[in-house]
This record gives structure tokens, C-alpha cells and sequence, in this order.
């Protein structure tokens, strides 16, 4: 019996450490129900410990194992032909000294970042200037600039990024989250063409698959 | 006399051009004015703020070159710093942004879901520096 089923690997999924992987989890199926539903319970990877941070399964390591179970389906593949699974590592909670660690050397970095900008820039002299250019007095340290400048520069920073302590000024995702989107897609596209499918140990490249037909 | 005057003229102006189109190049490398944009949902007044950013630079350019002198009350001043802050702020953030910062920073101390305590540690220490600079370092 000839049956076309179409497959669409997902991107960006994660499992746990141990979890057994099946069709199901990793492609999106279409074609005829009753065909379908064997076809989602394919076994085909359990990621075990030595499997690290990342897995890629590519196309032809799950063809393989669906055909061992079904010669006779037809599959189409559409998208992508590999698919990177990233394995979260139990989630041990950041503890609260490290990340009072990491907040304390940003908070301090950015202080002095600050303050060296504005010694290169010489911004007492503008402020001093731009205080003359409003009043007309001269001042050697104009504060009723200066005060709202700093927390401006804090709003700023929010505003760029669309924050206002967690709650949204709008919908739309913010350069941060798009940034985050961007670098995680990198990662996984370099693992796409670096890493060697773990999935498929057995098959050697320059040998034939012992499961495939010629 | 004329011709160093032209001369001179011709060096103002040339100088003027390099400054101005690499103060625009910068502005729209940091992608602030699109920001804004997107933030006020105001497609329609781009030109606008074009000519804010012109006229601002002109502005800034003649006063510090020449003394102007307003004689506006100084409570006037605390709108000007306000938003001379916020522009430098978005600057900041913006130049984080684009050289990636914060996601490698995140996905290296495994905090990918709290980056938001990351960006609040940096936009207090700004706040903080600053208020430190201007309150008690120039004295020193």
C-alpha cells in the first residue's frame, strides 16, 4: 500500500537527560490518520549522559529508523534536514550568591563605564556649557542638569529595551529578545554543520548503512 | 584675503560634512531613531525627527563654538538633562546591543531567564555612577 505522509522536523526542542526521543517529538506528521499514529511512536534516540549539551539528529538517521520499522511508507520532507536538540542539564538553580555575584560585577562595570565616558567625553565642560547656554549663569556643578541626566540615562536604557521592571511599555519582542533569538539560532546552526549526528554512530560515512537497501 | 578667506570656507565646510554625515552614519548604525519609531508607533514622522537630529546637531555645534548665552530659568535645566540622559542611555544601550553583551554574558552564567536582573544591574550602576560622578567625584 502506498502512503504519502509529509514530515516537518521542529527546531528548538529541549529534553531532559535520559528521556527517550520519538518521532513525535521531534517532526511534525502529515498524512493519513491511521498511518500517522504508528508512525509517531518511532523510537529513535535516548539521550543518555555522554550526549553533553547538544544532539542533532539529521534526516536520514530518522528516515532510517522509520523505514526499518515501515519499508513501504513514502515520506516528504519539508524544511530543514537536520534538527538540533539541546539537552537541559538538570535545572540546578542559579544560586543567589552567584547571581549576587554577577549582579554586583555588572552594577559596578557599568558605574565606571559610565564615569570613564564621561571623563573622555568631558562632560562637565558640556554640562557646564549647556547650563550657561539655558541661563545664562555660569555653574561650576549645574545638579539641576545633572540629577535628571543620570536617571534620563537609566530611562533610556530601559526604553531601549523595553522593560519597565518586567512590564511591557508594548507587545512588540525587544532588541534584547530578538538578540537572544539570533545568537541561539547561531549556536544551532553551527552545531547543525560541525557536530556529527550522534544518533547515527553505527553508520559510518564512507560505509553503507546496514539498514539501508543497496 | 579673499582667497584665504575662501579657503577657510572651503575647509569649514568640507570638515562640517565629514563630522555631520559621521554623526548621522552613527545614529543610524545604533538604530536608535527606529527604536523610538517602533516604541511611539509613529512611522509618519520620521522626517520630523530627521530634522530634530539636524537642527539639534546645528544647534549644539554653534552654542559650543560661540557663547550663547539664554536666560531662561534653571528649571529649565532639568528637562534638558532629562533628555540629554535618555539620549546617552539609549546610546549605551544600544551600543551594548550591538556588540552582544548581554546574550553571551546570559548563556554563560546560565541566566537566560533572569537577563532582565543582568540589564537592571547595569542600568542601576549607570544611574549610580553617574549620580556619583556629578555629586561627589568632580569635587575631589
Amino acid at each position: 500500500m502506498h502512503q504519502q505522509i509529509y514530515m516537518q522536523l521542529y527546531t528548538g526542542i529541549t529534553v531532559q537527560p535520559g528521556q527517550d526521543l520519538y518521532l513525535k517529538d521531534v517532526a511534525r506528521l502529515e498524512g493519513e490518520a491511521e498511518s500517522l499514529r504508528p508512525l509517531m511512536s518511532v523510537h529513535l534516540y535516548s539521550i543518555s549522559r555522554t550526549d553533553k549539551t547538544h544532539v542533532v539528529l539529521d534526516i536520514l538517521t530518522i528516515l532510517q529508523k522509520i523505514h526499518k520499522q515501515f519499508p513501504e511508507i513514502d515520506i516528504t520532507v519539508v524544511g530543514p534536514e537536520q534538527t538540533v536538540i539541546e539537552v537541559t542539564i538538570e535545572k540546578k538553580l542559579i544560586s543567589p550568591l552567584m547571581l549576587v555575584l554577577v549582579w554586583f560585577l555588572l552594577f559596578t562595570g557599568a558605574a565606571l563605564a559610565i564615569m570613564n565616558f564621561h571623563e573622555d567625553v568631558s562632560m562637565l565642560a558640556v554640562h557646564q556649557k549647556l547650563y550657561t547656554l539655558v541661563t545664562g549663569k555660569q555653574s561650576e556643578q549645574p545638579l539641576l542638569l545633572q540629577v535628571p541626566y543620570s536617571i534620563g540615562l537609566g530611562l533610556g536604557m530601559i526604553l531601549f529595551f523595553n522593560h519597565v521592571f518586567k512590564k511591557r511599555i508594548n507587545e512588540e519582542p525587544s532588541p534584547l529578545e530578538i538578540e537572544m533569538f539570533h545568537y541561539k539560532k547561531d549556536i544551532e546552526e553551527y552545531l547543525a554543520d560541525t557536530e556529527s549526528d550522534r544518533s547515527s554512530k553505527p553508520w559510518q560515512s564512507k560505509l553503507y548503512s546496514p539498514y539501508s537497501s543497496d | 584675503m579673499a582667497v584665504e578667506a575662501l579657503f577657510a570656507i572651503f575647509i569649514g565646510l568640507s570638515g562640517g560634512l565629514a563630522v555631520g554625515s559621521g554623526l548621522v552614519a552613527f545614529i543610524t548604525v545604533l538604530g536608535i531613531i527606529p527604536r523610538l519609531v517602533q516604541l511611539t508607533k509613529t512611522q509618519k514622522a520620521i522626517q520630523a525627527y530627521e530634522i530634530a537630529v539636524i537642527t539639534g546637531a546645528v544647534i549644539g555645534s554653534i552654542a559650543t563654538l560661540h557663547d550663547i548665552k539664554g536666560t531662561f530659568p534653571a528649571v529649565l535645566t532639568i528637562p534638558v538633562g532629562l533628555a540629554a540622559g535618555m539620549f546617552v542611555g539609549m546610546l549605551a544601550a544600544a551600543l551594548t546591543e550591538v556588540l552582544n553583551v548581554f546574550p553571551i554574558l546570559a548563556r554563560r552564567v546560565g541566566m537566560e531567564k533572569n537577563i532582565i536582573v543582568l540589564v537592571m544591574a547595569i542600568v542601576f550602576g549607570k544611574i549610580l555612577g553617574s549620580l556619583f560622578h556629578w555629586i561627589f567625584f568632580v569635587k575631589f
